[in-house]
Parts: structure tokens; sequence; C-alpha cells
């Protein structure tokens, strides 16, 4: 009899948790959505094309998307250039990646320890301290302004290997007497790479294609430096923000938020299928960094 | 200092051992730099050995070494052929024909002017009016570095054409027999496959990083600015000058570079901190939500978050960027005119608490699965000894976590000591000031600010010197923390 | 098949860390040697430079006549059997044990069938015609004649063939299309065997491939490797730590310790006639007991001085120590617990002690026995030929008498350990 109270009041105890979790978790939810919210909210907004206060237009409708279509602006050649961009880099800098990583997990030679080392002071550098010359040197090759793209993919991928901690990590779990097993069948390093190894990499080699091929859709500043002056060379980044300088935002404001739309949407589509690899690349490479 | 043995020091309390740890840290402080000595000694030690014997090697293999060898000191791979190693000796010789040809067309003028960096300047032609270019003073140091590595890379392959020819004989003398090109091209896919799978990458870190940063250090030691700009105009070295601004505290016209430099580093360590450390906490506090035994629909709380990862930043922060402005939406739904860009404590707040926006999903993301791995038994056990949520939090959960995460924190607060996007997607580095140099804002970052230096204002010698401050701040922390966290545990413990 | 010879063999690791030294064996054809020790002692790493995964530091593997040291592991015609089974999870079973053969591009002959023969030396005919024109070509078919059709490699078929026939060996056959995720351990190594026994191979290594599995499985698979040694037939090395497995399974064991030999030879040989106290202790369970002790001879007979008995040394040992001349001396005295019996009545040669702590195993009593003069001894005593108060007086603080015969003794030299019936003029320092 004495017991029953107690429990009761136990499970009431909990309920209440319960709820003030789930309201908690609601509002957090809201505050993140909110403005993916306001911003499709603003794409539809015909009435006043520049940085408004309100939350729902007056007038509706889909000027702005059409607008984006139009021979007016170059935004279809800054999505077409992304996206080749990004297709070109995701293979390229997961197969940069890969060779770098497989080398550092699997093989021990004299210049391991010291080409790991350097590669790790060599992080510790600012990126943009190299954007200065490699911008001359494409310039030298002619791959700036209107040919910014094969220069863009050069940029982003020559020093990919760089990167090649989260599938190193993953590597690394992977047990060494599977690459054994092979050697004593008769396989080569390379078909142990490719038949063996490779095909156990599929979880992070998703999650290596996924991240390389959102980056090219967010990088402003050397699609920036490397299109410079240049409509027909940018990428959506530098394009969509050049309606953003104090001169054209009170034009543009709302077909940035358009535009914005429309490159968000392919990108959160191919991250949703593919969430559960992300989760488990950022997990993985977190814990064994 | 009394020392105690382990044992004793499980009696004294918390206090007592938070001294005790205190002053053993700052006693070992003499020993740490001791034997750091000894290790930059035996460093350079091993440098000096490593030289001697190489020349010592090259030496004896020329006298030791029969003719073909001899010969392959001056034709590259003339052993190689000789020994019916075709494949191996053209490619030795070809690389040497390539580097003479290199030196004696290109590289060889422009390492002559590194030195001085061209002379001849730009002028204007009095009859044509048309400009004669003189010397590229860029051109001349980054041929001129290219030169140099383009030289190492030379003396490498020669001495390993040396080499080569040095087991080659042995191996006659072993009477064994001697690699065949199809032996070699086996070997590239099976015993020398790292070297085929590194080739590409490294050349490519080599051409676009290393050798630009080694170009942009060089770059801190002349007057590459605004001013000097080829192909106009000639640059040249200026020994430690730039650097010297940085500790001269007065200015004649106007805001100092060292004062700004300081404040702008004060603030990038404070948003570092509070950026890693509010996202730290945040994320965990709110994985612990969603990983709480009874809530339910894990998996949407869980892809809300995530959305915003999915979402290029540029596009998020640019609008957030505008939500925040005076006539923006967030003053429209209080009915407002706060100026959240315009004030400078007011701006730093906010961009703190925009990064939350960005960063705790992905933090959420790493605290879950390493939430996950915590064995459930550690709660069970502390549920039984009676630990209430918060003495399993601060004993169980935090410990656990602050040791696994350490690496990974160390990373983020460098990351976040160079994070240009939110920064200047977000503000740009405003509320510009008056009291700073180069245009500087209250919320630049040193990153900011070199980009700005270099971009807008073409001064890239000072870019370059607060480059290389960037990586030496970088490069001490981590070292010093490093050292420090118990965590960095052995690569190869996972295999 | 062939034979194994390991010379002067030596691991030395970056920092002058030894972990084999001076290792010698010569193993014959067809020969089971099972290399046994406690973890760190070298047995793995010996066994891992045959197969070629580690590098050779000092001396010569050969194989089959052929120095091996430079062939990388898929040219010294090996099949390992590793721990933890290494099965590719990304194949099925079937492609698992397929993927050697798949790997394998040695030219095999194969005998020509009557027709084939006859279309060749028609063949030949025909080319002999002109025979400077076609000389490459008449070599070629000649050469067919003679060894028989050159075929690159297996054809689907033949690894068909091979896989199952191996799989119903196995009793695998039912799995053969699933992943090594859906089987369970023991399945798994079956699966790991399969793969290495496809292989034409000339050793076959196993290194502890029985020790992620859990007691009742492994002696399951420990008659199955039994039967599976008969059926293949080839040299096999075999490392565990489990001295069971070595005494059950090796033609020969090689008993090691911190890198070095301690004893070579038959199981019987290592139980009976141990080269030293760390063998003698490694095998045989529970551990040899040993009691300091005097050895001396009287009369033509010697004896050792037991808790205050005499006993004399019987035996085959007696006659040794008797051949040997071995002077008086102090000793480390083995006994093995099972060579130490219960004693009924207090006899001579029997002594008091008092049970510290009774195993009951079933079969037999393991007991835990404390001396007069404080030695700590194990006993086995089995249960079979006990009456019943004599299984209740087997309690803690009880006192029972026990003894044991002269022909179940060890001597053991105090300073080295080494056995003193056991000439090892070379033998490395034990401790």
């Amino acid at each position: 009899m004495e017991k029953k109270p107690k429990m009761v009041s136990m499970s009431k105890r909990r309920r209440t948790v319960n709820i003030i979790s789930y309201i908690t978790l609601a509002l957090i939810s809201i505050v993140w959505i909110l403005p993916f919210i306001f911003l499709l909210l603003k794409s539809f907004d015909v009435g006043n094309p520049g940085v408004t206060g309100y939350v729902f237009p007056e007038q509706w409708g889909f000027d702005n998307y059409i607008y984006l279509f139009s021979a007016e602006t170059n935004f279809l050649q800054w999505y077409f250039n992304t996206f080749i961009i990004a297709l070109f880099v995701c293979v390229i800098q997961t197969a940069m990646q890969f060779m770098m990583s497989y080398v550092l997990s699997r093989f021990r030679f004299k210049l391991r320890k010291p080409l790991m080392n350097i590669m790790l002071v060599l992080g510790m550098f600012p990126g943009f301290l190299t954007m200065i010359v490699l911008y001359q040197i494409l310039k030298t090759f002619g791959l700036t302004g209107d040919n910014a793209v094969p220069g863009l993919i050069l940029v982003y991928c020559a020093s990919s290997g760089m990167g090649y901690y989260v599938s190193k990590g993953f590597l690394d779990t992977l047990p060494k007497s599977l690459d054994e097993a092979a050697l004593v069948d008769g396989a080569t390093r390379a078909q142990i790479f490719i038949k063996v190894i490779l095909p156990l990499c599929k979880p992070i080699l998703i999650y290596t294609v996924l991240t390389s091929f959102m980056g090219p859709w967010g990088d402003f500043v050397f699609a920036y430096t490397v299109s410079l002056g240049s409509q027909a060379g940018m990428n959506v980044a530098a394009g969509l923000n050049s309606w953003l300088s104090a001169a054209n935002i009170g034009a543009h404001f709302a077909h940035f938020c358009a535009g914005g739309v429309i490159v968000a949407i392919p990108v959160m589509v191919l991250f949703l299928f593919l969430q559960k690899y992300y989760v488990e690349g950022v997990t993985g490479g977190a814990v064994k960094g | 200092m009394k020392q105690y043995s382990d044992l004793e020091l499980l009696r004294l309390s918390r206090s007592q051992k938070f001294g005790y740890k205190v002053g053993l840290f700052f006693k070992r402080i003499p020993l740490w730099f001791k034997n750091l000595g000894i290790k930059i000694w035996g460093f350079i030690k091993g440098i000096g050995l490593g030289i001697f014997n190489w020349f010592k090697t090259i030496i004896m293999t020329f006298i030791q070494g029969d003719w073909k060898t001899k010969v392959s000191y001056f034709v590259m791979g003339f052993g190689s052929i000789a020994r019916g190693q075709i494949l191996r000796g053209i490619i030795f010789a070809l690389f040497e024909v390539v580097f003479i040809l290199y030196m004696v067309f290109f590289g060889g003028h422009y390492l002559s002017r590194l030195y001085i960096l061209g002379e001849v300047e730009s002028a204007v032609d009095a009859e044509s009016g048309t400009i004669v270019y003189g010397e590229n003073s860029f051109n001349i140091l980054l041929y001129g570095v290219l030169t140099l590595f383009f030289i190492v890379a030379f003396i490498y392959t020669w001495n390993l054409n040396i080499k080569q020819n040095r087991i080659s004989e042995q191996i006659i003398k072993d009477n064994k027999k001697l690699e065949t090109a199809q032996d070699d091209l086996r070997a590239m896919v099976d015993k020398e496959f790292h070297k085929t799978l590194l080739a590409i990458p490294t050349i490519g870190i080599l051409i676009f990083t290393v050798l630009p940063i080694f170009f942009m250090i060089l770059v801190a030691f002349t007057n590459y600015d605004a001013n000097h700009t080829p192909p106009l105009n000639l640059f040249g070295w200026v020994g430690w000058d730039n650097w010297a601004q940085l500790f001269t505290w007065t200015n004649s016209d106007g805001a100092s570079f060292s004062m700004t430099f300081g404040q702008i580093l004060l603030w990038t360590l404070i948003w570092a901190f509070f950026a890693t450390f509010s996202n730290y906490f945040i994320g965990m506090l709110i994985a612990m939500l969603i990983n709480k035994k009874g809530i339910k629909l894990k998996k949407l709380w869980r892809t809300v978050l995530v959305f915003s990862i999915a979402i290029p930043q540029f596009i998020s922060l640019l609008f957030v960027s505008n939500m925040f402005k005076t006539d923006g939406i967030i003053n429209g739904i209080l009915g407002t005119h706060i100026d959240f860009w315009g004030n400078a404590i007011l701006a730093r707040i906010t961009v703190i608490v925009i990064n939350l926006w960005i960063g705790v999903p992905y933090l959420m993301l790493v605290v879950t699965g390493i939430l996950m791995n915590i064995p459930a038994d550690l709660y069970e056990s502390a549920n039984i000894d009676g630990a209430n949520p918060w003495q399993q939090y601060s004993k169980i959960t935090l410990p656990y976590m602050l040791f696994i995460t350490g690496p990974y924190l160390l990373t983020s607060f460098t990351g976040n000591m160079n994070n240009f996007n939110v920064i200047y997607l977000l503000t740009g580095g405003g509320p510009n000031v008056q009291e700073y140099y180069g245009n500087a804002g209250k919320t630049d970052l040193l990153i900011t600010w070199l980009f700005s230096l270099a971009v807008n204002d073409s001064n890239y010698k000072l870019a370059a010197v607060i480059g290389i401050m960037v990586f030496i701040v970088v490069a001490v922390l981590s070292l010093v923390v490093y050292n420090i966290i118990p965590s960095t545990r052995n690569e190869e413990e996972f295999q | 098949m062939a034979r194994v010879k390991i010379t002067n063999v030596k691991k030395i690791y970056s920092g002058n860390v030894v972990a084999v030294h001076d290792f010698n064996l010569d193993i014959a054809d067809k020969e089971f040697i099972v290399f046994v020790g406690p973890s760190g002692c070298g047995k793995s790493t010996t066994l891992r430079m045959v197969a070629g995964l580690e590098d050779i530091s000092e001396g010569t593997v050969e194989i089959d006549g052929e120095v091996v040291n430079d062939l990388q592991p898929k040219d010294r015609h090996i099949s390992m059997v590793f721990q933890n089974y290494a099965l590719y999870p990304h194949l099925t079973v079937y492609e698992n044990m397929a993927f050697p053969l798949r790997l394998d591009k040695n030219i095999r002959h194969y005998e020509l069938s009557e027709e084939e023969r006859a279309a060749d030396e028609k063949k030949l005919a025909e080319l002999q015609k002109d025979p400077v024109k076609n000389a490459k070509k008449i070599a070629q078919v000649e050469e067919e004649l003679e060894k028989g059709k050159a075929v690159k490699g297996y054809t689907n078929d033949q690894i068909y063939e091979k896989v199952t026939s191996a799989a119903k060996v196995l009793g695998i056959t039912q799995y053969l299309t699933r992943k090594p995720k859906a089987l369970s351990g023991g399945q798994r190594q079956r699966v790991a065997i399969g793969r290495a026994m496809v292989k034409d191979c000339k050793v076959f290594l196993m290194d502890e491939p029985l020790s992620n599995l859990d007691a009742k499985l492994r002696n399951q698979m420990r008659a199955e490797i039994i039967l599976l040694r008969k059926r293949i037939n080839t040299t096999f090395i075999y490392v565990t730590h489990d001295q069971t497995e070595a005494m059950t399974l090796g033609d020969r064991i090689v008993c090691m310790k911190d890198g070095y030999i301690m004893q070579v030879g038959t199981p019987t040989e290592l139980f009976d006639m141990p080269a030293n106290l760390f063998v003698a202790q490694f095998i045989g369970a529970p551990m040899m007991n040993t009691i300091k002790t005097n050895l001396y001879s009287k009369g033509g007979k010697y004896f050792v001085k037991v808790f205050g008995h005499e006993l004399e040394v019987t035996g085959e040992k007696g006659e040794m120590l008797k051949k040997r001349n071995t002077p008086d001396r102090e000793i480390n005295l083995g006994v093995r617990p099972e060579h130490i019996t219960f004693a009924r009545d207090k006899g001579s040669n029997s002594f008091p002690v008092t049970i510290e702590v009774n195993e009951m195993m079933g079969s037999e009593y393991h007991l835990h026995v404390v001396t007069e003069d404080g030695t700590k001894l194990v006993v086995r005593i089995p249960t079979i030929n006990l009456s019943e108060s004599e299984r209740e007086g087997m309690v803690m603080g009880n006192k029972i008498n026990v003894t044991f015969e002269g022909k179940a003794m060890h001597f053991f030299d105090l300073e080295t350990e080494r056995n003193i019936l056991v000439d090892q003029e070379n033998a490395p320092e034990i401790k």
C-alpha cells in the first residue's frame, strides 16, 4: 500500500519531464526550421524585392523564379557551372582522398610519418594564403575569368589528398588480416585495394562523395577570386552573392531567395537520402579524428 | 615540494590534489624544455649526420663503382641502360634532359634574379605612348621558388640513380637477376603500390599547397602591396620590416597595425572559445534530450536539425544576416529597430548566437554517436549506487565525452579560429571602426582580415604576415594542448 | 607437400626489440607441427615470417628446397587460416572460397583427350611441311603434345567443382550463397579453412584458428582438423596457445617462450621428459608441482627427501640417474598433480596434507593442499575410486594422506631450471 502512491508519483514525474522535453524539442525545431520558412516565403514575394520586415508577403507569385530562368540573368549558367564543378570534384576528390588514406592506413614505409606530419603542419596555414598564388598560376594557364570552371576544379582537387583523416579513420578499423588473407590468396596490392578494401568502404565512400559534392555549392572565396569579373565563370555562391551588394540588394533580394531555394533543393534531397551515411561519417570521423 | 607516490595521492582531498598537480606541472616545465632542447638538438644532429653519411656513400660509390656507375654520375640512367634495365635508364635520362632544358631556357634566369626580384622598371615609351613592361617581380619570385623545388627534385632523382647503380652492382655480384622492366611495372601495382597511389596526390599538394605557402612566406619579407604590384611596378626584399610593424605601437597615419592585430587576435581567440564550447555543450544537451529514454520520434527531431547542414552555408548565412538587419524580419516581428550589426558588442553576441544555429546540428550528430558508445551498464551501476541524473552526467557522461572528443575539440577550436564563412557572410567583419588598421571591423577574425587586406587593399605583404601569425598561433596551441590532453591515442591501437 | 626448413631466423623490430631469437627447425614433408607458448612468445611472428607477412630480419626460410625470404606470400605456395577468420565481408561464402582460385593465373597442363591429340598430330604434320617457317608453331604444338594442354588459371567449372567439393567436406554447402555476417563462429571458421583448402599449397598455416570459438565448438573443430589433416595430407604449421590443442594435434610440438625455442619434440616427449621447468609447467593441466629438495644416491639407488620421507627414484628416471652417475645435489623436484595419489592408510611413503580448496570437476577432484612444512601442492584425485565417506572427507580444512611414486618424478636444476636428465648444451637461458 505504501509503494503504490510513490510509483504513481514517479510515473507522473516522468510524464512531466517528457512533456517538458517535447516542448523544448518542438521549440528547437521551430527555431531551426524558421529561417528556411522565411526564405521560402520571401522567394514568393513579388511585391517588394528588397529586404523586408514582414513574414508573409502581400503579393504572391512565381515572378522571382521566372526571373531566374529568364535571359536577364546568368543564373542558369552559374547553376550549370556549379553542377559540373561538383560532379568532377566529387569524383576526383574522393579518389585522391582514398589513395592517400589507403596508403597511410595500410603501408608502412620510411616517409610515412614525415608525410603525415608535413600535411598536419600544412593544414595549420590558413587556406586563403595560397589564393593569391593560385590565382596567378591559373591565370598563366588561362583558367580564370570565363574559364574559371576547370580552374576551380583544379583548385578544389589538387590538394584534396590532405583531407584523408576521416577515410583513414575508417580504413584503420578494417582488420589488417583481411589484407593479409588476400595477400596469401594471391592478390597484388592493387587488387586488394580494388577487390577487398574499396567494396568494404561503401559507407565512407558515400560520405566522402556527398561532402565533396556539397563543397562547391557553398564555396564563395575561391569561386569569387578565380572567376573575378566574369559572369560566365561564376558558381552559384559567387553569383548570388553579387545580388546582395549594397547597390543590388534593393532590387534582387527576393531573387536571391528564389535562387537559394533552387540551389538548396537538389543538395537537400541528396542529403536526406544519404543522411545515414553522412551521420556515420561524421560520428566516426570525430571519434577517430 | 613533497613528492607523493601514486598511492599516497589517493588520500589527498580534491583541492590538495589539484594544487599538487599544478605544482607538478610547473615543476616539470624546465624538464619539458630540456627535453624539447634535446629533441631539437637530436633532430639537427640527425640531419647533419644524414647529410654527412649521404656524401660519404656518394663518394664511396663513386670510388668503388665500376665505369658504368661512374658515368652515371654525369649521364643519369647510363648504368641502368648499360646493365639492360632500359626502361629505368630512359626515365632517368629523360628527367635529366628535361631538367637541363628547363634550367637553361627558363629556370636559370629566374633563379639568378631571385636575390633582387628584378631591377628593370616598367616605363612608358616616349614615342608610341605604350607601356614597356620591365621585369615581373611576381614571376621571378614564383618561378624562382619553383626552380628551387625542381632542383631539390633533381638532386633526389640523381641520388636515386646513384643508388640504383649501387644496388644493381651488388645484385650482379651476388649472381642474382636484375629486375626487368616487367618486374618494375608489376611492382608498381604490388610491392610499390603505395608510391603509385601517392604520386598524384603529393604532386598536387606540392604545387597547389606547398609552393604557394612557400611563396607567401617569402612575400612576408617583401614590400608587395598596392604600390608595388607587378607587372607595372616592382617589389623587392625588405627583410624584417613588415614584422617590425607588428611591434610598432604608434603609427603616423592613424591606426597602428600592431594594435589592430592584437585586438583582432584577442577577439579571434574569444570567438573560437565561445563558438567551440557553446556549440559543444548545447549540442550535447540536445543530443541527450533526443536520446533520452521515452522520447519518441527521435529520427524526426534529428532530421529537422540535420536539415540545416544540408543547405549551403552561403544561402542560409546570407539570408540570416539580412534577417537581422534594421529593416529585417527579426526587427519586423519584434517591432523594433535594433541595429544588430552596427553595435560592436551586439554584433559579436549575435554572431556567436547565430553560429549555434550553424554548428549545433553537427555537434549533435557527433555527440549522438559517442553517447551510444558509452556502455549502458555504467549508468545502471551508477543508478544502483544512487547517483542522481546530474551526478550521472558530471561523473560519467562528461568525462567520457571529454576524453573521447579531446582531439576533436582542439581541431574545432582551431577550425573556428579560421571560420571564414560565418563571419564573412554574416557581418563581412563589420562594424568597421576608425581605430582599426586597414578597414578592419569589430567582428573581423584574423582570417577575414587577411582576406580583405589581400583582396580589397592588395596589401599582400601584411596578409602574408597575418597568415604566418595564424599558423604560429594554431601550431603552438595544438602542440601544447596535444601534450596535455590524455586522449592522444596510438593509431595502431585500432588495428 | 614440402619440407620447410627454418635456419637461424631472427625477428628484430625497430628499436632493437627482438621478437624471435635464432629459430632453427626442420619440418619434414607432411608433418603436423604445432608452435605453442604463452602470448608474446614469438610463435605467431615465426609463422608470419614463414607466410611472408612479416619480414625476416636474419636467417633463411626454405620451402621445398627454395629460399623464400624475398618471395611474396602469393609466390610461396602456402595457405593460411587466420585467428579472426579474415573472411571478406562483402563476398558470399562461395566467392570467398573462390577468391584465391580466381586470382590464380598460373599455367597448368591438362592431359589431352583422344580427339585433341589426333587434331594436334594432324596439325603438326601439316606444319612440318615447312619446318623453317613454322618453327615456332611446331614447338608450341610439340609442347602441348608432350606436357598436355596449357590453361591459364581456372575455368568457372573447375572453380565450382573445387569449391563445392571442399564445402561438402566441411559441411557448409547450404551456406555457400550467404554472406559471412549471416554465419555463426564455427561456420565462419569452416569457411576460412575451406578457402585455404581449395588452393594448391605446399604448406598449410594456421594461426590460432580455434581461439575465437567457445569451448564446446573448439573441441569439435579440433577433432575435425585431425580428420582434415588426413584428407589434405600436406605439411601443417599450427600456432596455438592452448596446450591441449598442441598435444592432440601435433606430430611434433615446438614449445616457445620469449622468442626462444624451449623444446622441440613429440607430445609424449614433451610430457614425459620436459627439457625444463617452463615446458614441464606449460604442458599438462593443472600445472606441475615443484618441491625444492635433495637428490642423493645410497647403495646404487637414488632417493629424494620429501616431507620427511625418503622416496626412491624408480623406473626409467632411476636408470638414467644411475647411468649418468649423477652426483648428490639440490634440485627442484617436479611431480604432476595426476601422479600424486590419495593414500588410504598412513603408509611409509605417504605424508599428511591439509586441504585448502577443493575443486570438484565431476570425474575428479582438484585439491589445493598444503603440506606440514607449508609447501603448496595441487593434487588430482579421480572420484571413481573413492568411497562415500572418503568423498565427504575431501572438504576444506580436513587432513588427508597423499603419496607419489618414484617413477613420476622430474628433476630440474635450481639455477638454470633445466631438466638434469636432458642434455642441452646450446639451450638458451630461460630466465
